[in-house]
């Protein structure tokens, strides 16, 4: 199970990769870097499991799972929203400058 | 949990994300993003993590999906728009 | 011009299989762990006595690292200011009149209960799963509903901008001011228990010491800045307008 996790999030990340490199569309490039995020996400939280744990939760029967990467995790959402809510902001304002979000035609138009 | 269903629910993941990336409408794209969202925060449950997983479904698939939604109605559904218009 | 751009495809595609395979050797070769080692253990088996809270994750959120969560706000605010900044000279400002008499009559039911429920996950963020961000979260989420089924200038009309720069900017001094006190008595930055706050039984209401007043503070902070962010992307909805409707500077 935490190796098919590790393969799922490695996928998911190159998949991500992949969409932010080729894709024309400024939209497909912020989608890339959302699906990038949720990989290391993904990542960090499987490398925290202990099987057989429980939730970090008071009061405490057996084991539980490591709490320090679910502390970051935490973190890393919120960061990734307000990136993902700053490069939209910046896509509203190029096509209100250039007209359109091709990355093509907004390379090929100067100024 | 047996293993066949984490493996279901990581097919599922990867299923939406190659949806996310190649399809040509940004609608479609942004909708199968959001359901991206929601089966992590699934994942997240079966780690384990249900503060992860209460974050991550209210602001991966509320917040920054109705974001998109925005960016999209001020840009390109303009551009749909004025393309239709026969005037 | 197809061939180059096969070419470039081809060339990422090589580059994204060549970075899985080298990125699964390294996962490959990481050790599960069997049991808590390090921080962790010590987290875990002494969160209850030393900070007096029962989520182990706010406990470390809060208290053990409570300095990270204070950049994190700072980011949150950063962001909110950039984007409030790009969208800050509107000239057509237009807000729709909303969606039809049934959804705005079945809203105006379910709005309370939304904010009772925020409310509620930001106060219990020390006992059970929850707490400032998801709290925030909640609350930003009713305010995008106002936005959308009544329209961005009634939204506006009810909760003045200002008076959200106002929240957003009170929850960043009280966690700041917090923190202070703990400088001011000796014990160090965002100090709990050594500062003299009261930590109280774990799984009581009133238990914790700093962790409920971070809660409030960061879910005043997340809420306002998160609403902040929809509001200003959705000023204008019909930019095309036959005569500017109102030319203002705000």
């Amino acid at each position: 199970m935490i190796r098919l996790s590790y393969a799922t999030a490695i996928m998911l990340f190159c998949i991500g990769l992949y969409t932010l490199m080729i894709k024309r569309n400024l939209f497909k490039t912020v989608i890339g870097l959302s699906l990038m995020e949720a990989a290391v996400l993904f990542l960090i939280i499987t490398s925290g499991y202990i099987p057989g744990g429980n939730p970090p939760l008071l009061p405490l029967e057996g084991t539980s799972v490591n709490p320090l990467p679910q502390a970051f995790t935490l973190t890393a959402i919120v960061i990734g929203a307000s990136d993902i809510a700053l490069a939209l902001a910046f896509i509203i304002k190029l096509h209100r400058r250039y007209g359109t979000v091709d990355l093509d035609k907004i390379r090929g138009l100067k100024g | 949990m047996s293993t066949v269903l984490y493996g279901f629910f990581c097919v599922f993941l990867i299923l939406t994300a190659l949806v996310a990336s190649e399809i040509e409408d940004i609608l479609s794209s942004v909708i199968s993003l959001s359901i991206n969202g929601v089966l992590l925060a699934i994942l997240f449950v079966i780690l384990q993590a249900p503060d992860v997983a209460l974050t991550q479904a209210v602001i991966n698939s509320g917040l920054v999906t109705s974001l998109f939604l925005v960016a999209y109605s001020q840009t390109e559904k303009q551009d749909l728009r004025r393309g239709d218009d026969k005037k | 011009m197809k061939h180059p751009q096969a070419y470039l495809k081809a060339g990422a595609a090589f580059i994204c299989l060549v970075l899985g395979w080298w990125l699964w050797q390294g996962a490959e070769a990481v050790q599960q762990a069997s049991s808590l080692a390090g921080p962790a253990a010590h987290y875990v088996s002494n969160a209850a006595r030393e900070t007096g809270a029962a989520n182990i994750v706010a406990a470390i959120l809060f208290d053990y690292r409570g300095y990270d969560t204070l950049g994190e706000a700072t980011v949150i605010f950063t962001t909110v200011t950039g984007i409030a900044m790009l969208f800050a000279r509107s000239k057509y400002r237009k807000s729709s009149t909303g969606l039809s008499f049934i959804v705005k009559r079945g809203l105006s039911f379910i709005v309370p209960f939304i904010i009772m429920y925020a409310a509620g996950i930001v106060l219990t963020g020390h006992l059970t799963p929850g707490g400032g961000f998801q709290g925030g979260a909640v609350f930003a989420t009713s305010t995008i509903l106002f936005c959308i089924v009544y329209g961005s200038n009634f939204e506006a009309s009810r909760i003045h901008p200002k008076a959200k720069e106002f929240t957003e900017s009170a929850g960043a001094v009280l966690f700041t001011v917090t923190g202070l006190v703990g400088l001011v008595l000796g014990a160090g930055f965002l100090a709990n228990a050594s500062a003299g706050f009261p930590t109280g039984e774990a799984g009581h209401f009133l238990s914790g010491g700093t962790i409920p007043i971070l809660n409030i503070a960061v879910g005043l902070k997340v809420g306002a800045g998160l609403s902040t962010i929809f509001y200003s992307m959705v000023k204008f909805l019909e930019v095309k307008v036959v005569a500017p409707v109102e030319g203002d500077e705000t």
